[in-house]
């Protein structure tokens, strides 16, 4: 007989998320990834100043607010036409890949180790109840001494963001036209020192904690699998116009290698809790068989997987293999890779003045912006008039990953990840799941947008 | 050492121990700290909910130095609950909540990021067996058993972006639903030196002197005007151009002078603020925030809250 089970709340994330899995015979057979808060940044834009979408949209996010930044600035300047000079670009990649790092490390360390590691019975781990723990005692302690050593690391991340960004989170001076602080020498060699640092824990504590875990927990190469769909709209722009991309953008479907057409992007709501109304998405926090805040995405009529371990696949950096343990081991190899970029990068600086450059007037009224934010792939588009918005739309990474299901009844990347996972005892399906579902970085608070109407909880009953 | 002796200590230092060249004061304090850490091996007992924000406060607090992360839950706080940092999970999670709040009874401080939205369903923090629990009902319940309640954000504090018009999950601050007095440690993200501050502050001597909007005078006492190093420039009527220059930041949307905190020397990590990144402060402190900041690059005088209220006042007339 099948069981309905909630798993609520997920721990250990950005947000308020909750799963609901039915497991028969040892299977997972049926699972709802349900967001449980309302954000609706989307509606806050309209009417404001478009000029405002930079330091606005980063509050869409806490640990990945300099994305949204960044990708509000790319609209910004081409709304206004800006031209942005080379330094303007490496300080910005090199801003870029600091939160990227902060984010990288906190997730492996922070968010996802607590499904492998026994931590210390003390607050805040106390209640883990890992009942899968196969660490021996020197590795499992390992594993803790580096998690308090990564609270410096990821600090020291922050610290080269807030050098040149005036504060982390939520920067200032990546902004349309281009960065508003000076390189100067002293910064420069400040986050070269602060890099070294933190290379140094990448190369010696987590590339090496990430092999062993993927050894010991090898069977994760074969749990939560996805149709290999994967998409990315590339990484760390330069070019005048923000037209090149560092890392390419791609869609991968099994074998087939495209380039993102945005026309094939579609947003619907048959399982999210909007209506449509006058060809709008309101909010019905009452409507029948809705189970998220989250809408669905797709891209030509299907389902896409988003993050580091879909950048990796599209610049061929590692084979077409979609499981937990990739996407696990895809973020620790993407946190290598670009600690060794911006140590390239920060060499390119040059100390002078603000790389900046603002136009003061739009010269169009219609954008769509586009590049990858940690989680994935990250979209804003606008449409405005006299600088007014009218318009804007935000597409997240956790957006395609927690998609609730489509009206055909398809499902998402997660919870295709987690149907058809086996559950061999009974007390092993929450470890199970938190594996599975953290190995995707959710970020709920980025992922659920959009508008208004009534709603009151049943009837109280004490919980 | 009680609190005013350690004051005391503090201010008449310089006056008593005048040509003292042997730092004579450190030895004094850290005689007090090591007294008081093997008096009182106490931490503070911390349940942190998270409702309606972008989670950028609990990353924030991630950032704090001296001490950092791990010495905070080592040396400072007993974190009972929270969403980010906990190892349980699922109903593990509210069994660990539920054991908390009720052993920890009249003791703990609740720490509530997020703001609150009275449309229950836009916020439903866990659902039990039997039901959704909505992030309203959590903070009332757990607002009833705290000792203290501590907002962290400005989301927390007045509802923030959070509840930016036209807020149509009806958020607000967390003091709008308790009936009790709520320690505002606003900002958005809040400055990690704010809330570990305000922390110890409550471990140490309890409850911290507050201003108007019940913040923590240690940290929100003055405006950002006041000690801005880009002063002077003000003063002699040297505005920037533009972003990225070096003169005064009003002409480019500076939320400086109606907003109280202590950016200009406390700095975000030790290393920079927002003026001297060649940027308005933009007033994330402020009860206002974000409304009453944009558009974030207009001058004061002009931004959209002073516009209405200029229109209203055309109305009046």
């Amino acid at each position: 007989m099948s069981k309905t089970i909630n798993f609520s709340p997920v721990t250990r994330l950005s947000g308020l998320l909750s799963v609901e899995v039915v497991v028969d015979q040892g299977c997972i057979i049926e699972a709802n990834a349900k967001s449980t808060m309302f954000r609706g940044y989307e509606e806050i834009m309209q009417g404001r100043k478009v000029t405002d979408a930079v330091y606005m949209t980063q509050r869409v996010c806490g640990i990945c607010s300099l994305a949204h930044g960044a990708v509000g600035s790319y609209l910004l300047d081409e709304l206004y036409g800006n031209n942005l000079s080379k330094q303007a670009q490496y300080l910005r990649n090199i801003m870029y890949i600091a939160d990227f790092l902060q984010n990288h490390i906190r997730h492996f360390y922070f968010f996802s180790l607590p499904d492998f590691v026994q931590m210390p019975d003390q607050p805040p781990w106390q209640g883990q109840n890992l009942t899968d723990a196969r660490l021996k005692p020197e590795d499992n302690q390992r594993f803790v001494d580096n998690y308090f050593a990564a609270v410096k690391a990821a600090q020291e991340a922050h610290e080269i963001l807030a050098l040149f960004g005036g504060k982390a989170p939520h920067q200032h001076s990546f902004v349309q036209g281009g960065v508003a602080v000076a390189p100067s020498v002293d910064k420069i060699t400040r986050a070269q020192a602060l890099l070294s640092n933190i290379r140094e824990f990448i190369k010696e504590k987590m590339i090496p904690d990430t092999k062993l875990l993927a050894k010991v927990y090898q069977d994760y190469y074969e749990i939560g699998v996805t149709p290999k769909r994967l998409i990315s709209f590339g990484l760390f722009k330069f070019g005048e116009q923000n037209q090149n991309n560092y890392w390419p953008s791609g869609v991968i479907k099994g074998q087939q290698f495209s380039k993102p057409d945005f026309s094939k992007i579609e947003e619907t709501a048959a399982n999210s809790w909007f209506e449509e109304e006058s060809g709008e998405l309101k909010p019905d926090p009452d409507k029948a068989n809705a189970y998220s805040w989250t809408k669905t995405v797709q891209y030509g009529g299907e389902f896409f997987e988003t993050g580091p371990l879909s950048r990796l696949i599209i610049r061929k950096d590692y084979p077409l293999q979609t499981s937990t343990m990739d996407r696990i081991v895809a973020r620790s190899l993407e946190a290598l890779q670009i600690s060794e970029l911006m140590e390239e990068w920060l060499t390119k600086l040059k100390p002078g003045s603000a790389p900046i450059a603002q136009q003061q007037e739009t010269v169009k009224n219609e954008v769509i912006a586009a590049t990858d934010a940690m989680r994935g792939a990250l979209l804003h588009s606008t449409k405005i008039e006299k600088e007014k918005v009218l318009n804007y739309q935000i597409i997240t990474p956790t957006v395609w990953n927690f998609a609730p299901k489509d009206k055909l009844g398809n499902r998402g990347p997660v919870e295709n990840a987690l149907v058809g996972t086996k559950i061999p005892r009974a007390n092993l399906l929450e470890t199970i799941l938190g594996r599975i579902i953290r190995s995707f970085d959710p970020c709920i608070s980025c992922a659920t947008h959009v508008l208004n109407l009534d709603g009151k909880l049943q009837e109280k009953i004490v919980f | 050492m009680h609190k005013d002796e350690f004051v005391n200590l503090c201010q008449n230092y310089s006056k008593q121990d005048k040509g003292n060249q042997n730092h004579s004061l450190s030895k004094k304090i850290l005689a007090a700290v090591n007294n008081y850490q093997h008096h009182q091996a106490k931490k503070l007992p911390v349940i942190w909910l998270e409702t309606n924000d972008s989670g950028d406060n609990n990353i924030s607090v991630m950032n704090t130095t001296y001490p950092y992360l791990d010495r905070v839950f080592k040396n400072l706080i007993d974190l009972l609950y929270s969403n980010t940092f906990m190892a349980a999970q699922g109903q593990d999670a509210v069994k660990v909540l539920k054991a908390a709040a009720n052993r920890k009874k009249g003791q703990f401080t609740l720490v509530v990021e997020g703001a609150i939205p009275l449309k229950e369903k836009y916020s439903v923090v866990f659902t039990t067996e039997k039901r959704a629990v909505s992030a309203l009902e959590a903070v009332k319940w757990l607002g009833s058993l705290a000792k203290d309640v501590v907002a962290i954000g400005t989301c927390a504090s007045f509802g923030g972006p959070t509840a930016a018009n036209p807020n149509v999950s009806q958020s607000v601050g967390v003091s709008e639903v308790l009936d009790r007095e709520v320690i505002n440690v606003s900002g958005c993200p809040v400055n990690p030196d704010w809330f570990v501050g305000t922390l110890a502050h409550l471990l140490m001597y309890g409850r911290p002197e507050l201003d108007d909007h019940n913040r923590p005078t240690l940290f929100y006492g003055d405006t950002i005007h006041r000690h801005c190093q880009r002063r002077s420039y003000f003063d002699k009527g040297d505005f920037a151009e533009s972003l990225g220059e070096g003169e005064c930041m009003f002409s480019q949307g500076c939320s400086g002078p109606k907003t109280r905190a202590d950016c200009p020397y406390r700095q975000w990590i030790n290393v920079n603020w927002p003026v001297e990144a060649n940027t308005p402060c933009i007033g994330c402190t402020n009860p206002d925030f974000p409304d009453g900041s944009t558009p974030f690059f207009t001058p004061l005088p002009d931004k959209n809250n002073n516009q209405d209220k200029r229109e209203r006042g055309r109305e009046d007339e």
